[in-house]
């Protein structure tokens, strides 16, 4: 009697309670939303967390070596770069603009691809299946192919960069969530509800755009991960940020002149582009896991 | 199957009907003179300005000129390079055959190297061996691959000094181009030297392809294990498994080959995620593509160029999809129906 | 398991050829890394560093040379030559069996004669010549210096003898025929050309006589030379040589150190230090007469006004930027004239830094609010400016003390100098490197009227005084009355700063240990006839 209790009392826990339940299983899946966590807090307190200000040239502090060698400076940690920034304020402000800027990249591409996605999901007939069919075909073109060639026609720039990334992820919002959307237009209860007289609004906002959130997030984390990357490749293309913007690319880049000199200006943002993707692609890969897991368990 | 070819090949019509349109309006959209986008033409005197405006029909709505730009495409009239004052379609004959060669190495990689790896994570997804493999995969697919690149030309190349730190040949061995294709072109020429310059191509190809192949190939060990996990839950591996066929037998004839079907696909997905990275590959490389010379072609701001490479990049892309997906639909009816 | 232990056969069978060197071609090949693409082939039409640097000591001769050390004239295609009494004649006896190249689009018939030298500078001269117009009809080393007002007449006195006819006495009229840009071309072929109908090929595809003939050109991928077998100062000592296009900096010194190259162009300063430790390569160091300055484009307001002109010159840290951009690896520049020059100003003072004073300057020229600019910056390391876009970013600092909004532009190379002479810029990174000892050869092609119209002049400054100075200091060979004017010269410019003259730095490269006879003419372009390679 009892296990039957306790069964019953597990099953109705709400699905997003379910869901972390699973998702707080995997170690790796933990701490990737550790390392995200992090990124994020830095990317909003970045300007009140750098100890120099990223953009101060201290002249007689040419190409200080970090501090744990022998020359290095207590008050740089990673030394500084050959007009005598701090390094270490310049990633801090980085996170700003490579991290920070992909968030809100991904979240412009997602409220644009949600409307048009629904727009696409809720029609029928030819005009669908042919607007479907295309959108396939524009994604096979990759995302940072279409930046680039979006930022050919506007010209270099961050600002720029950010409108390539949106518009290059965009497609793939679309396609996902248009899907997403058709598959649950094709359940039973859907049916059950329209012939309840529900119209097609009442229809998207109660039942589908509720049970899509999930698929959402698994497109938003992997488009999040392609949209740093893209950003930062974009900068070190030197086609995205500009110098002296402290862009994680962008600053690669520019260091790669000092790379026999000062290693660490090249390895330490490209360690960070790394993490940075690394734990979106934990959380996701945690999320995509804890989702299926629920659905079985 | 023929009205699903047909449907295809319209699809493909119009999207290079899109395309072409897309390329014909960069030439009014990137900035300067619409003539000199469109031929490319550095200097261009009254009277010349004159004839081209004439025979690109400048003066004509917009229908007649986008007509006339086809109708260049279409006899291999290209322009010429801003840059080099060259015929673009003669660049383009001589950067791209290097992106495909790089691209095909790499592909190559990914498939000998990825399926076994996504099969053996699958047999035990829960083992060491599978969580190593995971754990490589997850952070291969993380890696910015400007900044692998870098990492591999200091350790290998400058640190080490085990290979060439970018090319694809030691600049003092003069192959006479003809395929475009460097190791085929090497073996198709009668110099003395051709062993010592295969082997010299062999070794400036090898960290080029690593770093290009590391992000399809974690693409690939991905997917090849979430392939084999999903079929090892159908109803036939049940049956199998419970007619009493040993667990590799089950494997081999039953879970593998339903598993790489989808593979086929993936051929072309990789395809154009391959051909974005080996854009940045080249830069870091310096390999004479055309991801190299289209980015090169961004910073001297030579429209012309952009346009073209950017066509024939997207058509590339395109058509080697389409192709993979009709294989895949050919060897698989049950594809036919979606 | 199969697949790794191919792999590390593979791996295995690679590096057992030869980890560093290139092998059997290795030996009679030498690799010399280039920054740059060259723009053509023809010498008379450029005035980039780059091109001089790979094409002119390599495929062609020149009348003269000049001594590297002293800086005297020295014979070469011209075995001798005579000045007429009132200086306004010069004849040139050309040496005989001058060889041009043997290339597998020209075989010559002939040896050098005096209608090659004739068909060369008549292709600057006459505005009609069929080649005057091939590349757009512009030579602005020539436009520079006024060639067409000075050269009335150029004629063959005999098969081996050319005859000079100036419109007025010049004192640097050897000197200018002695540049790497005055390179002789062969009128056979331009004959050959042009009855074939394809005049522009004689840029592209070059027939000179110097040391190396023209073998391939890859853009932005590599230059391929092989050896001029009957050249008239003897064989080259490696049978190929090729440029290799490197643009990046940090590229160029791994392909050095991984001996890819054998010799680097412009090796960062920062890093000679890394270099000298190493004993497979090291740095060769040679006097230039050069300036790195930032010139402003006199033709836009505000920098037509000298007041801002002063301001934006006192605002700047130039002891910051010796530091940070040479690395002290260089002279403060006072003027544009470096301090090994005859005719240098020692009065001038060094550069003043003083943004109080800049400040006040500004608001007495009613721009006390500052204003918007921009700054070009060099995409290549140059000679005279190792890394123009780090020096703009200091620069931009500086500027914003007195609230002077500065952004930084830059295209690539060929791009960057076909806008900047078009005008574009408000203020421009770039410099200026000598091409023969004369001082004129700073102040004409740098500030002359002449020269802002054919694009030299990056500050697009025309003043009448100052064009009479520098006309009048031509006029006379005697020393010590030129010295006279150049001083005034350097003055004049202090006070009216059409640009800021940064610094004079030493022309350094960077050569694998195993290769000598190199040599850097302090006024032009590397020749590498004598380099050759020797086993340590």
């Amino acid at each position: 009697m009892q296990k039957f209790r306790l069964y019953f009392e597990e099953n109705n826990r709400s699905p997003l309670v379910q869901l972390w339940r699973e998702f707080a299983r995997q170690h790796s899946a933990l701490f990737g939303l550790a390392l995200f966590a992090g990124f994020l807090l830095l990317s909003i307190l970045a300007p009140l967390l750098t100890p120099h200000d990223p953009y101060l040239q201290a002249d007689h502090l040419l190409l200080l070596p970090p501090s744990w060698s022998e020359q290095g400076l207590v008050q740089y940690p990673f030394g500084t770069d050959d007009l005598g920034r701090d390094l270490l304020s310049r990633m801090l402000k980085g996170t700003t603009y490579t991290f920070g800027l992909a968030l809100v990249t991904v979240l412009g591409a997602l409220i644009a691809g949600l409307a048009l996605g629904a727009l696409a999901g809720m029609s029928r007939g030819v005009k669908s299946s042919f607007f479907n069919h295309l959108l396939d075909l524009i994604l096979t073109i990759p995302s940072l192919l279409l930046a680039i060639i979006i930022v050919a026609v506007l010209g270099p720039g961050l600002a720029n960069t950010a409108w390539a990334v949106s518009l290059a992820l965009l497609p793939q919002f679309v396609h996902g969530i248009r899907n997403a959307i058709a598959e649950q237009l094709k359940q039973d209860y859907v049916t059950a509800y329209r012939l309840d007289g529900a119209n097609n609004w009442q229809v998207l906002t109660r039942l589908v755009i509720p049970n899509i959130w999930e698929k959402v997030t698994i497109m938003c984390s992997m488009a999040l991960s392609t949209a740093i990357l893209d950003i930062a490749a974009l900068g070190f293309l030197s086609l995205g940020a500009q110098a002296p913007t402290a862009e994680w690319g962008a600053m690669i880049n520019d260091s790669l002149d000092l790379i026999y000199l000062a290693p660490a200006s090249v390895a330490i943002p490209g360690l960070l582009i790394f993490t940075a993707v690394l734990s979106v692609n934990l959380v996701g890969d945690g999320l995509k896991i804890a989702m299926q897991r629920r659905r079985e368990g | 199957m023929t009205i699903y070819l047909l449907r295809r090949l319209f699809l493909l019509g119009t999207v290079l009907l899109g395309l072409s349109i897309f390329a014909f309006s960069l030439g009014y959209l990137f900035p300067g003179d619409p003539l000199q986008n469109f031929s490319g033409l550095r200097y261009l005197d009254d009277s010349t300005r004159e004839q081209l405006t004439l025979a690109y029909r400048l003066d004509g709505s917009y229908l007649q000129q986008y007509l006339a730009f086809i109708q260049r495409l279409w006899h291999g009239d290209w322009g010429l390079s801003l840059a080099s004052q060259q015929p673009l379609l003669t660049e383009i004959r001589q950067v791209l055959p290097a992106t495909l060669e790089l691209t095909s190495y790499a592909l190559l990689v990914s498939f000998f190297v990825g399926i076994p790896l996504g099969i053996l994570a699958a047999i035990k997804p829960d083992g060491v061996i599978g969580k190593a493999i995971s754990a490589i995969a997850i952070t291969g697919y993380s890696l910015p691959i400007f900044w692998w690149g870098l990492l591999l030309i200091m350790v290998f190349a400058v640190g080490l000094g085990w290979f060439p730190s970018g090319g694809r040949l030691g600049v003092l061995y003069e192959i006479p181009p003809q395929t475009g294709f460097m190791l085929v072109d090497i073996l198709l020429s009668d110099v003395s030297y051709r062993q010592a310059a295969l082997q010299d191509a062999l070794r400036h190809l090898l960290l080029p392809t690593l770093a290009l192949a590391t992000f399809p190939t974690t693409v690939m060990i991905r997917f090849v294990r979430d392939a084999m996990l999903d079929v090892w839950e159908q109803s036939y591996i049940k049956t199998a498994k419970a007619k009493g066929l040993s667990r590799l037998q089950v494997l081999y004839r039953h879970g593998l080959r339903n598993a790489l079907l989808p593979v086929i696909r993936q051929i072309g997905l990789q395809f154009s995620t391959l051909i974005t990275l080996a854009m940045l590959t080249e830069v870091i490389f310096s390999w004479p593509g055309i991801g190299r010379w289209l980015i090169d072609s961004i910073y001297q701001r030579n429209f012309p160029a952009i346009q073209a490479g950017l066509m024939i990049i997207s058509v590339l892309v395109i058509t080697v999809n389409m192709l993979t997906e009709i294989l895949h639909t050919f060897f698989n009816p049950l594809a036919r129906k979606r | 398991m199969k697949y790794l232990s191919c792999l590390s056969l593979l791996c295995v069978a690679l590096l057992g050829g030869c980890s560093r060197d290139q092998g059997p071609l290795r030996e009679g090949g030498l690799v010399y890394c280039a920054e740059g693409s060259p723009e053509h082939f023809n010498p008379q039409r450029v005035t980039s560093g780059t091109t001089i640097d790979i094409i002119s000591q390599q495929l062609y001769d020149r009348l003269l040379d000049i001594d590297p050390q002293s800086g005297d004239l020295l014979p070469a295609l011209a075995s001798s030559w005579q000045r007429s009494a009132d200086g306004r004649t010069y004849e040139f006896q050309l040496r005989p069996d001058v060889q041009f190249h043997q290339t597998h689009y020209f075989t010559p018939s002939r040896p050098l004669q005096a209608a090659d030298v004739v068909f060369t500078f008549n292709r600057i001269l006459q505005p009609d010549h069929p080649f005057h117009a091939v590349g757009g009809a512009v030579y602005p080393y020539f436009q520079s210096v006024d060639w067409t007002a000075l050269v009335t007449e150029v004629r063959a006195t005999g098969p081996l003898t050319v005859q000079f006819q100036l419109s007025r006495p010049d004192s640097s009229f050897l000197s200018n025929l002695a540049t790497d840009f005055a390179a002789i071309l062969s009128a056979e072929y331009a004959g050959q050309l042009l009855a074939s109908g394809r005049p522009a090929q004689i840029d592209s595809l070059p027939v000179g006589t110097g040391p190396f003939f023209f073998r391939e050109y890859q853009k932005d991928v590599l230059v391929r030379f092989y050896r001029h077998a009957n050249y008239w100062r003897g064989e080259a000592a490696m049978a190929q040589l090729v440029f290799d296009i490197v643009p990046n900096n940090a590229r160029r010194m791994a392909k050095l150190l991984t001996h890819e190259c054998d010799i680097i162009a412009y090796p960062r300063l920062a890093e000679l230090a890394l270099i000298t430790e190493r004993p497979d390569v090291r740095v060769q160091e040679s006097t230039s007469m050069n300036v790195g300055f930032w010139a402003f484009n006199t033709r836009k307001a505000p920098f037509d006004n000298v007041k801002v002109r002063q301001a934006l010159s006192l605002a700047i840290n130039q002891r910051a930027i010796l530091q940070a951009v040479y690395f002290n690896q260089a002279t403060a520049a006072r003027s544009v004239l470096p301090p090994t020059s005859w005719a240098f100003n020692p009065q001038i003072p060094l550069h003043e830094y003083n943004p109080q004073r800049a400040r006040e300057l500004l608001a007495e020229a009613g721009y006390g609010n500052g204003f918007n600019m921009n700054i070009w910056a060099m995409p290549v390391q140059r000679l005279y400016n190792p890394n123009a876009l780090k020096m703009a970013e200091l620069l931009q600092a500086d500027l914003a003390q007195i609230g002077v909004n500065a952004s930084i532009v830059s295209y690539e190379w060929n791009a960057f100098r076909r806008r900047l002479s078009q005008g574009e810029h408000d203020s421009v990174l770039i410099g200026w490197a000598a091409d023969n000892a004369d001082p004129d050869n700073f102040f004409r092609p740098l500030l002359s009227c002449a020269a802002a119209d054919s694009g030299s002049n990056r500050a697009l400054w025309c003043d009448p005084v100052f064009d009479r100075m520098i006309n009048q200091a031509l006029l006379t060979s005697d020393q010590q009355q030129r010295r006279s004017y150049y001083l005034a010269a350097q003055q004049y410019l202090h006070n009216e700063l059409p640009l800021v003259a940064m610094a004079h730095s030493q022309r350094i490269q960077a050569l694998n240990s195993q290769v000598e006879g190199v040599s850097i003419n302090p006024y032009g372009g590397i020749a590498l006839f004598q380099a050759r390679r020797v086993q340590p």
